[in-house]
């Protein structure tokens, strides 16, 4: 078990940590997990796609050694994936082997009201938690020891379902019509929301989030992810390929590469043995950082000066 | 409550940060957590939990430096007042320079003295004036003012021994370092409310005010009696009192400045805002068009924030397995009350067709604005422009940034000869198949056709396909049908045709349509 308040006693501590599990971050980042914690409130993250929104979260439960409870979104996700749901067949499993001793039971039994009193006796039976099958919300609320909820990509999801997630964020229960309400066990989880921006993230779940933008990280952050990520790269390679890939992102492009792309730029390399950037090279490895034709053959005339200006300087 | 940060709350609402009670007291939790020691952490936590979108985080950042660069700015430079500084040098002076002036200071008094003398001559005569008229007090403010002015500036009094200082404030100038005399000001801004200041011109008003509240005028009392003095270590201390005195004017009048800069530039900004609404947006200047482009923007998410709320359940689709057999199970699981999965969006399809002829010139602008911002926010809206031939602008909206877009769908259409015939022509040739029972066409144009076809067969066409056909036009609605509008032509064709000439018509407009139904 993670010795979870001294590691989240300071900013730097928390950084250290992190990086320690080889995620490198900024100040701001450090500085939103500890007040996540401290403050038990839920983090919002956006920026743009590959900068490590959900690596964070990830981290994060492996530096406190928490489980992490994902929930993908989508169009069209609901409460009955989200939430819970009952488990029907097994439902309906009992209510025939409760056909068949339905006899035993109202055995004895004087006129209708009677009947009605003992089958009540068995109270509200199949809507108890035996027949709840908890989906990922309802799960990151019972976890005993605390958790990383992570609520991935949640500008996909609808409106509704937003609205859904304001009782969980707020207050860390949710109401179940059949069972009541059902609240967070000891530790409230350490919940991370995730948004590309597809669509604007109502201000009611805005409000009740710490808000955490993650921009692309400047050349020497960037340098030490490499190096964390893909130690045993060439720090010669490492400076060059960093600094292109920031020539790169000035263009004007449709996708510009963001760290992941980076990362798997440099593994790349690494395995075809290059130690130093040169234009054959980037030609042909183009596919890794550019995911659109239209991109590559954008950048195709500049490649030479990109790779001699990242190369010289 | 922290003072401290409810001003800066205030601050950053001015720039329009919005930010809800909630959010207030989370950002008091996180600085009782932190604490005001670290710059930057503050920074960081403040800037987590406070702004929630990228501009605001922008705006949050400016606003951030600005109120709390003051305090930096001032224990770091420290400006101490002058004379405290000059007193200081000389206290810590060489003592050969002491010595030298020691050595002197004989002749230089005497000259000194004789300089008064002729001085004192010269302007005896005013000085008596001046004395006459302060004993006749408040007469003439202005010639005491000239006379003891003539004085100060005749008087150069070599520093030296001085009584101490009698009032408060005078005291405060001449024992205080600067820090203190900020914290002085801050709580004198803090007693006239300074955060209420909203206009420019009621910087002097406030200026005056901390002065007052200060305890200037027992200042200004002890300067007056004191350079009138006849010993030469009081009128020294007046001397240098005046000079701490300006000192400070200078250091509240900066006090203002920045307060005004915080908490006032938003109320003229509404009252901006609400001007703009009014304007007949044809004539909206160059450099307001910023703030329109927010305004057009909030207006059109407001409208889709609305319209996203109406979704109609289909009796179509997919079967609900789990909610069929969870509701059928009190009929004893004889299936017959099924449940569908479609919750289907009813959305709209939105054709646009806007007129940037040279007639509409100033308006199309605006016209393509909103359309933008409504391209940005409903996702299935088809633009078209047209002078005389139309062509379609979508694309041309989805691959540039607003001001571009408009820029360009100006230049390939815009400013030739009005052609509606022409225009609905072309439409017809291009969509008339993409229209349909869900498709809603709206017409930004004025309809003055220079006497050419009308054409109103085919606005007839588009009328019998689509859901509703909706004309706004930027005219007044008493000029419509004069000289070469077609608009009488063309009203039967419309279900709806609107004036539409200032923002506030647009927002009546939308209004409406969303209680009909786009």
């Amino acid at each position: 078990m993670a010795d979870i308040p001294s590691i989240a006693a300071s900013v730097a501590s928390l950084k250290q940590h992190l990086e320690a599990h080889r995620y490198i971050c900024s100040d701001q980042i450090a500085t939103a997990v500890y007040l996540a914690y401290h403050l038990r409130k839920p983090v919002l993250i956006e920026g743009p796609p590959g900068v490590g929104k959900t690596e964070l979260a990830k981290t994060t439960a492996q530096m406190f050694e928490l489980p992490l409870i994902r929930l993908q979104c989508y169009e069209g996700l609901d409460e009955a994936k989200a939430l819970y749901e009952w488990k029907y067949g097994k439902q309906l499993l009992y209510t025939q082997v409760l056909k068949q001793t339905l006899d035993e039971v109202l055995q004895g039994a004087k006129g209708f009201a009677e009947s009605v009193k003992r089958l009540h006796e068995f109270g509200d039976i199949f809507f108890s938690e035996e027949f709840l099958e908890a989906r990922p919300l309802l799960k990151a609320l019972r976890e005993e020891h605390g958790c990383v909820l992570l609520i991935d990509e949640v500008d996909k999801s609808d409106h509704e379902f937003e609205s859904l997630l304001l009782e969980i964020l707020s207050d860390y229960q949710v109401s179940i019509p059949e069972i009541g309400t059902v609240k967070a066990r000891h530790t409230p989880p350490l919940v991370f929301l995730t948004s590309n921006n597809t669509r604007e993230i109502s201000d009611a779940l805005k409000r009740r989030c710490l808000h955490l933008y993650i921009p692309f990280p400047d050349i020497a952050l960037e340098q030490r992810i490499v190096n964390a990520r893909v130690p045993e790269i060439a720090p010669r390679l490492r400076d060059q390929l960093v600094r292109f890939i920031h020539d790169l992102r000035e263009l004007d492009l449709k996708k510009v590469p963001s760290i992941s792309e980076t990362i798997d730029w440099a593994r790349t390399l690494l395995l075809l043995h290059a130690d130093r950037l040169d234009p054959e090279l980037v030609r042909n490895t183009m596919n890794v950082i550019l995911k659109f034709q239209e991109d590559i053959e954008n950048v195709q005339p500049e490649l030479r000066t990109l790779t001699d200006k990242a190369v010289r300087s | 409550m922290d003072q401290l940060l409810t001003n800066f709350i205030r601050a950053l609402r001015n720039a329009d940060v919005r930010i809800s009670p909630a959010e207030t007291l989370d950002a008091l939790s996180a600085v009782q957590l932190i604490g005001y020691g670290d710059r930057q952490l503050l920074k960081d936590s403040l800037g987590l939990v406070l702004p929630k979108t990228l501009d605001e985080k922008a705006a949050f950042d400016t606003c951030f430096d600005q109120f709390f660069s003051y305090r930096a700015r001032t224990s770091l430079r420290s400006p101490t007042p002058p004379s405290a500084q000059d007193a200081a040098t000389a206290d810590r002076g060489d003592n050969t320079r002491d010595r030298a002036a020691e050595a002197n200071d004989g002749t230089e008094n005497r000259e000194t003295e004789a300089g008064d003398g002729t001085q004192a001559g010269n302007s005896s005569a005013g000085s008596g004036e001046a004395r006459g008229e302060r004993s006749g007090r408040g007469q003439s403010s202005e010639a005491t003012a000239a006379a003891r002015e003539a004085r100060e500036s005749s008087e150069d009094v070599s520093p030296g021994e001085m009584p101490a200082p009698q009032s408060p404030l005078s005291r405060l100038l001449t024992r205080a370092n600067s820090m203190e005399i900020n914290i002085a000001i801050n709580a004198a801004g803090q007693q006239v409310n300074v955060y209420q200041i909203e206009l420019f011109t009621q910087k002097g008003v406030y200026t005056r005010r901390i002065l007052e509240a200060m305890g200037h005028t027992a200042l200004q009392e002890e300067i007056f009696s004191l350079s009138d003095s006849a010993a030469i270590p009081d009128r020294r201390l007046a001397q240098d009192l005046t000079r701490r005195r300006d000192w400070l004017r200078e250091r509240i009048r900066e006090y203002v400045e920045h307060q005004f800069l915080l908490h006032a530039d938003v109320s003229g900004r509404r009252l901006r805002e609400s001007l703009l609404r009014d304007l007949r947006l044809s004539s909206v200047e160059q450099r307001h068009h910023r703030l329109l482009r927010d305004l057009v923007q909030r207006m059109a998410r407001k409208l889709v924030a609305a319209y996203s709320r109406r979704r109609k359940v289909f009796r179509r689709g997919h079967l609900h397995v789990p909610r069929t057999l969870r509701r059928n199970m009190k009929y004893d699981d004889a299936i017959f009350d099924l449940h569908w999965k479609s919750v289907k969006t009813d959305q709209p399809k939105v054709f646009a067709i806007c007129d940037v002829s040279g007639s509409v010139a100033n308006y199309a602008r605006f016209m393509l604005m909103f359309l933008y911002s409504l391209e940005e926010v409903l996702p299935k809206v088809r633009s078209f422009a047209f002078s005389s031939d139309l062509g379609e602008i979508t694309d041309l909206f989805a691959r540039n940034d607003i001001d571009t877009a408009i820029a360009l769908a100006l230049r390939q259409y815009g400013s030739g000869s009005t052609d509606y015939g022409q225009a609905l022509a072309d439409f017809r040739k291009l969509c008339l198949d993409d229209l349909d029972r869900r498709t809603t066409v709206i017409i930004l144009g004025d309809a003055r056709n220079n006497y050419g076809d009308a054409r109103t067969d085919v606005l007839k066409e588009i009328y019998d396909r689509a859901r509703r056909v909706l004309w706004l036009n930027p005219e007044p609605r008493a000029i419509w049908d004069t000289g070469d509008s077609e608009m009488r032509h063309y009203i039967p064709y419309c279900h709806q045709a609107e004036e539409c000439g200032t923002l506030a018509q647009l927002a009546r407009v939308v209004d409406r349509l969303l209680r009909i139904g786009l």
